[in-house]
């Protein structure tokens, strides 16, 4: 599904990635983690094709296409999807219409019909009962005036409307109690099947006792240097960072 | 990203074609002997002639007002001519049938199809072209009713009394220069009157259309509605697509007696010009309504076209417990230039007013806000609340809020906030993030900008004014 | 023409001395000008009529009154005095801390009258007829240079004092050097028939901070035109604070110009009008270079047949991108013969700036107060407790302790004055 291949990217003259080199396969959960500045939310963004973020080296494909060579929107429709850790407002924009544009989009790309009306509000609905937003917030302006808890909820209902074949999740715990972790982790699970991939970017062990992972990998300067089954992530609890090495000591999972 | 959403912005002008109508046109130039002629096609009555020439007279004293922030060369008003019709409208025709075929193909083009059973339910249409009125739909079907929606050059003969006792009553002759030349050369515009206690039972509309070469439009819509009465109406205006500049100088008349409420929206899509500033409307209008006691009118534009606009729809907050409302989008790119705004004059008790204005600019054009909210010492208890907004696109464009406030009285409340913002990478991203294009992003999210005035739309239009938007973006958003 | 413009031009053409070139300048401004008519947006809502046709009682002062000057309680001030725009204090006798230099404008040395003649115009723009005629004219003035790295802890308080009916027109110069820091109080008052025009320029180096203070206390018939004027460099930091009382034409034009990247400014601004009085503020703040920040508050309490004028603008070039500008404006009229006019304006030419101006007029609120009232409290009171508290507000924001002080009394008690019968 994805096959990430030596890649080295920097943003603003600043070298960030050092060398990744990962491969997904459909169904499969890999959870990132890794110290602050590793470059976790950086692989995420690269991958999405943020402005900003330079490939310098290496490449990357995506069912065997190569990714860089795809636009923003067009990685979108073609499956990618990454949940945004700090999801943008856009005022007077609502959610429904929002999503019902890009669940559009991507059908168009799939070659198949837009949606009507109806079936998309019947599955907007559903969506956004799944992961315990109220009805309304179809209605309001997209993340307009959402909590932080509600902004993450938000994009895990826009994931599964998108219905993408890998979903890349940003820190969506971060900032959540635990009974929005757990609504987070359900959407997240419900959505997981043998061709569904995902990558979990996560500072915390917490999240991967409710999304249980394939595997773990550990990003540090830019490089997975250690990777690993979920044991792995626990042992990170327990123990931080130092057994990366010297530079790690006393930095905390 | 920024040059992605310029992109996205390209426009083209679907209205700017030209039609092959024969007309009479005037000689370009203007004397009083262009007015008496005018005045003479109309066969209008002494009275109308006297108010015309008066007018004149005050304009040749008058000076064109420089204090807008727009810049043009200067108007050579002895090249313009100042009337155009179609010749077949000469002989006054009677029913559809008897309208030039062309004419009729230029509308169905414009999508405003003339012929009552094509159209949508509910909207009458008065359909001006060059200087006069083309074709007015539903009349029967208003006169049951008791309204009357008719081309204004007809109502000089048929309700002189209406039209004598309210013309000039909310914009005097003198008010500005471009007023008064209006008052001296109008050719024809709509006359409506909605009579006491009746809801007029469809939407009323006239759609301009500028189509000869070096002619200006100049005309004047007086809209009465009577006690109790309740109006909507929507204007819409086109243009070819030209290198030379035409002046578009019309004046719109408001009247709402007591209980009454008028709404009157605006479609503007006057042809901008090219994106080197060559060609275009100069779109200078004045626009004024009155309230009486308990009445309100509602203002909405959405302001698309035209190289320089120059207009002020205003009301005259006149009796108690009045209200005005003022909804504005205005886009523009290009080499445009908007100067637009609104004038909220509270002078009876407790009257309210709101404004909401949304300015997007883009390329390298200009769009200022320019507003006035005035309270008189015998407005106790007048509220206003005013809220513009700018949104910038590019670094090469400008966004100017000028809002004027002046209070005499200490029980009013004026409040005033004005903002301004761009779209962002962030905005932009997310939304290509979920697969949409950047010309469908950056559509979708100028679109969500103006929600707050678009739903102030009457429903058939509201329609309209996103796909203006969409022309104008050169998206497309369902 | 004015009789008093055309005198004005009169005189200021026998005016000789090393600023020749300036005062040419301005006067060919000032003849190509001419006298403001209605429709000169920087005058339009303040009549200049009383000025028009002026002609001073007292022409020329062959040695001023003198008169006592107050200190500020708690303020230990290193205090120049302009009497009647005659300056009255003997520079050498101050004892000035070391980085701090005061010249007067009249007995420059050469070195002296170069900086000067760098500084003088070149902060105040052109566009103020007054500022034009004290360009042409003034020939009292002071130039006060903070040296590099300099902290004056002692503030320097400019005092204009008009006694007199006479034209009194005179300038400060201040000139910071990178990384210096200084407070400076500019104080003025009259109540008598009297015209003074009192502008001052400030050259804010980098990194350089300014803690600055404008107390426009001329009333009554006293008439005055000033303005305070800010070029800010890369990192300089602008505190000013303005009070202003309203008298028979009383106007201040602030200019802060962000000359340099990563600047500062915030500017509050109070004004108090009694009965028949008229105030008027015109700020700029021109934003000519990215990164600045500017963040402006203008409140003001309006009296009997008052006239308050507000006039805010902010302007954003093309370059200044990632500006942060907030400006906004609060009224309160007491009386339905005052008037208020405010026009808080934006003009944008950069996308990628955060800019928001608000302007509020808003009513007394009627139930609180009728609650007050019936509590016995007695109604100038009542509007004191109500109202006053938005005013306070930016008087608690005076970073100096003591002028905070000093101020709230004399504003609480003129607020009470204000009393509409």
């Amino acid at each position: 599904m994805l096959k990430i291949n030596n890649l080295h990217a920097r943003v603003e003259e600043k070298t960030i990635l050092n060398g990744v080199n990962l491969e997904i396969k459909p169904g499969e959960v890999h959870a990132i983690m890794g110290p602050n500045g590793a470059g976790k939310s950086t692989l995420g963004y690269v991958l999405s094709g943020r402005e900003g973020y330079e490939v310098l080296e290496g490449d990357v494909t995506f069912n065997n296409e190569a990714l860089f060579d795809m636009e923003i929107e067009e990685r979108a429709s073609n499956g990618l999807f990454l949940a945004f850790q700090y999801p943008v407002e856009i005022p007077g924009v609502s959610n429904m219409e929002f999503m019902k544009e890009s669940v559009n989009a991507v059908r168009e790309q799939q070659g198949l019909e837009p949606l009507s009306a109806a079936e998309f509000l019947k599955s907007a609905k559903e969506a956004c009962k799944q992961v315990q937003l109220p009805l309304d917030f179809l209605k309001r302006g997209v993340n307009e005036g959402f909590s932080g808890g509600e902004k993450k909820r938000n994009e895990i209902m826009q994931m599964i409307l998108l219905k993408p074949s890998l979903c890349i999740l940003d820190e969506s715990d971060s900032g959540l109690d635990i009974d929005a972790l757990q609504v987070v982790a359900n959407g997240v699970n419900s959505q997981r099947d043998d061709k569904r991939s995902f990558i979990v970017i996560t500072h915390y062990q917490r999240l991967l006792d409710f999304i249980k992972p394939d595997f773990v990998h550990i990003l540090a300067n830019g490089k997975i240097v250690k990777s690993g089954d979920a044991s792995l992530a626990l042992k990170v609890e327990k123990e931080g960072y130092a057994f990366l090495g010297k530079e790690f000591e006393g930095v905390e999972a | 990203m920024s040059e992605q959403i310029e992109q996205a912005l390209e426009r083209k002008y679907d209205a700017g074609f030209y039609s092959e109508i024969e007309s009479e046109t005037f000689e370009a130039g203007l004397d009083e002997s262009i007015i008496r002629r005018i005045s003479e096609m109309k066969g209008e009555p002494e009275w109308m002639l006297a108010w015309r020439l008066k007018a004149y007279e005050t304009w040749l004293k008058m000076e064109e007002p420089e204090w807008a922030h727009v810049d043009y060369p200067k108007i050579d008003y002895q090249s313009i001519s100042y009337y155009s019709a179609p010749k077949s409208m000469a002989d006054k025709p009677q029913s559809l049938d008897e309208v030039d075929p062309e004419l009729l193909r230029t509308y169905e083009k414009l999508g405003i199809p003339l012929h009552e059973q094509e159209m949508l339910a509910g909207v009458a249409v008065d359909a001006v072209f060059d200087s006069v009125s083309v074709v007015t739909t539903f009349r029967s079907k208003l006169e049951e009713a008791g309204v009357i929606f008719c081309p204004i050059s007809e109502a000089v003969h048929k309700y002189p009394e209406l039209v004598k006792k309210y013309i000039g009553s909310v914009v005097p002759r003198a008010d500005n220069y471009f007023a008064a030349l209006n008052s001296a050369v109008f050719t024809d515009g709509s006359f409506v009157y909605i009579p006491k206690g009746v809801r007029c039972p469809m939407e009323l509309s006239t759609y301009f259309r500028i189509n000869e070469m070096n002619t200006g439009q100049f005309e004047r819509t007086l809209i009465v509605a009577d006690e109790g009465s309740h109006v909507s109406y929507l204007e819409g205006c086109t243009a070819p697509q030209r290198d030379e500049n035409q002046l578009h100088a019309a004046v719109v008349e408001l009247v709402a007696l007591d209980d009454a409420t008028i709404k009157y929206s605006t479609v503007q899509n006057w042809y901008p010009g090219d994106e080197n500033g060559v060609g275009g409307i100069y779109n200078f209008v004045t626009k004024r309504g009155i309230c009486h006691t308990n009445a309100k009118i509602s203002w909405t534009q959405v302001e698309t076209g035209s190289a320089v606009t120059w207009k002020y729809p205003s009301c005259v907050l006149k009796g108690d417990n009045s209200v005005g409302e003022f909804y504005s989008v205005a886009l523009t790119r290009g080499r445009q230039q908007a100067d637009t705004g609104t004038k909220m004059i509270h002078l009876g008790k407790n009257t309210r007013s709101t404004i909401i204005s949304k300015g997007i600019s883009a390329g390298k054009s200009n769009n200022a806000y320019r507003g006035l909210v005035k309270m008189g010492p015998k407005a106790d208890g007048a509220r206003n609340f005013t809220e513009c907004d700018s949104l910038l696109i590019g670094d090469t464009c400008g966004a100017h809020t000028f809002p004027y406030i002046e209070s005499r009285n200490p029980t009013a409340i004026v409040e005033h906030e004005a903002t301004t913002s761009k779209v962002s990478d962030e905005q932009l991203f997310l939304c290509q993030q979920r697969g949409l294009n950047p010309e469908k992003a950056v559509s979708m999210i100028v679109n969500g900008f103006c929600k707050e005035v678009f739903k102030e739309l009457p429903m058939e239009f509201a329609v309209e004014a996103g796909k203006l938007l969409e022309i104008s973006l050169e998206g497309s958003v369902g | 023409m004015s009789q008093w413009l055309n005198k004005v031009i009169d005189d200021a053409t026998k005016v000789q001395d090393y600023l020749a070139p300036v005062r040419q300048q301005a006067l060919e401004h000032l003849r190509a000008e001419g006298w403001p008519t209605g429709r000169n947006e920087a005058w339009r809502f303040t009549p200049l009529s009383s000025l028009k046709e002026r002609e001073a009682a007292i022409d020329q002062l062959d040695s001023a009154v003198a008169s006592k000057v107050e200190s500020i309680p708690g303020v230990d001030s290193i205090d120049i005095v302009f009497i009647d725009g005659q300056l009255v204090s003997d520079l050498s006798a101050l004892t000035l801390p070391a980085g701090l230099q005061i010249h007067s404008l009249t007995n420059a040395t050469q070195t002296q009258q170069t900086e000067i003649t760098a500084l003088f115009g070149a902060v105040k723009p052109t566009r103020h007829l007054f500022g034009l005629v004290n360009d042409a004219l003034c020939q009292q003035g002071i130039y006060i240079e903070v040296q590099q790295s300099a902290k004056i802890d002692t503030p320097v308080r400019i005092v204009n004092l008009a006694t007199q009916d006479t034209d009194a027109h005179t300038r400060v110069l201040v000139n910071m050097q990178n990384n210096s820091q200084c407070s400076i109080i500019e104080y003025g008052s009259g109540t008598e028939q009297s015209f003074t025009t009192a502008f001052a320029e400030y050259r804010i180096g980098e990194s350089a901070s300014l803690e600055h203070y404008r107390f426009a206390f001329f009333t009554e018939l006293a008439k005055q035109v000033g303005g305070s004027h800010f070029s800010l460099h890369d990192n300089a930091r602008l505190n000013s604070t303005l009070v202003g009382y309203g008298s028979e034409l009383s106007r201040v034009d602030v200019d802060i110009i962000h000359a340099g990247e990563h600047a500062k400014a915030k500017m509050n601004a109070i004004y108090l009008l009694g009965e028949g009085e008229l105030f008027d503020l015109h700020s700029t703040i021109e934003h000519a270079m990215p990164n600045g920040t500017t963040e402006e508050n203008a409140r003001g309490i309006v009296g009997d047949r008052a006239r308050a004028v507000f006039n805010g603008r902010i302007h954003i070039h093309r370059d200044a991108q990632k500006t942060l500008a907030e400006l906004n404006n609060r009224n309160l009229l007491l009386s339905r013969r005052g008037i208020i006019n405010t026009k808080p304006e934006l003009e944008i030419y950069a996308d990628d700036v955060q800019c928001a101006h608000g302007a509020t007029v808003a009513e007394i609120e009627e139930q609180a107060l009728y609650y007050l009232l019936s509590r016995g409290i007695k109604r100038s009171k009542a509007l004191v407790m109500l109202n006053f508290g938005f005013i306070q507000e930016l008087v608690n924001a005076i970073p100096n302790p003591a002028i905070r002080d000093w101020l709230l009394p004399l504003l609480s008690k003129r607020f009470e004055s204000m009393e509409v019968k």
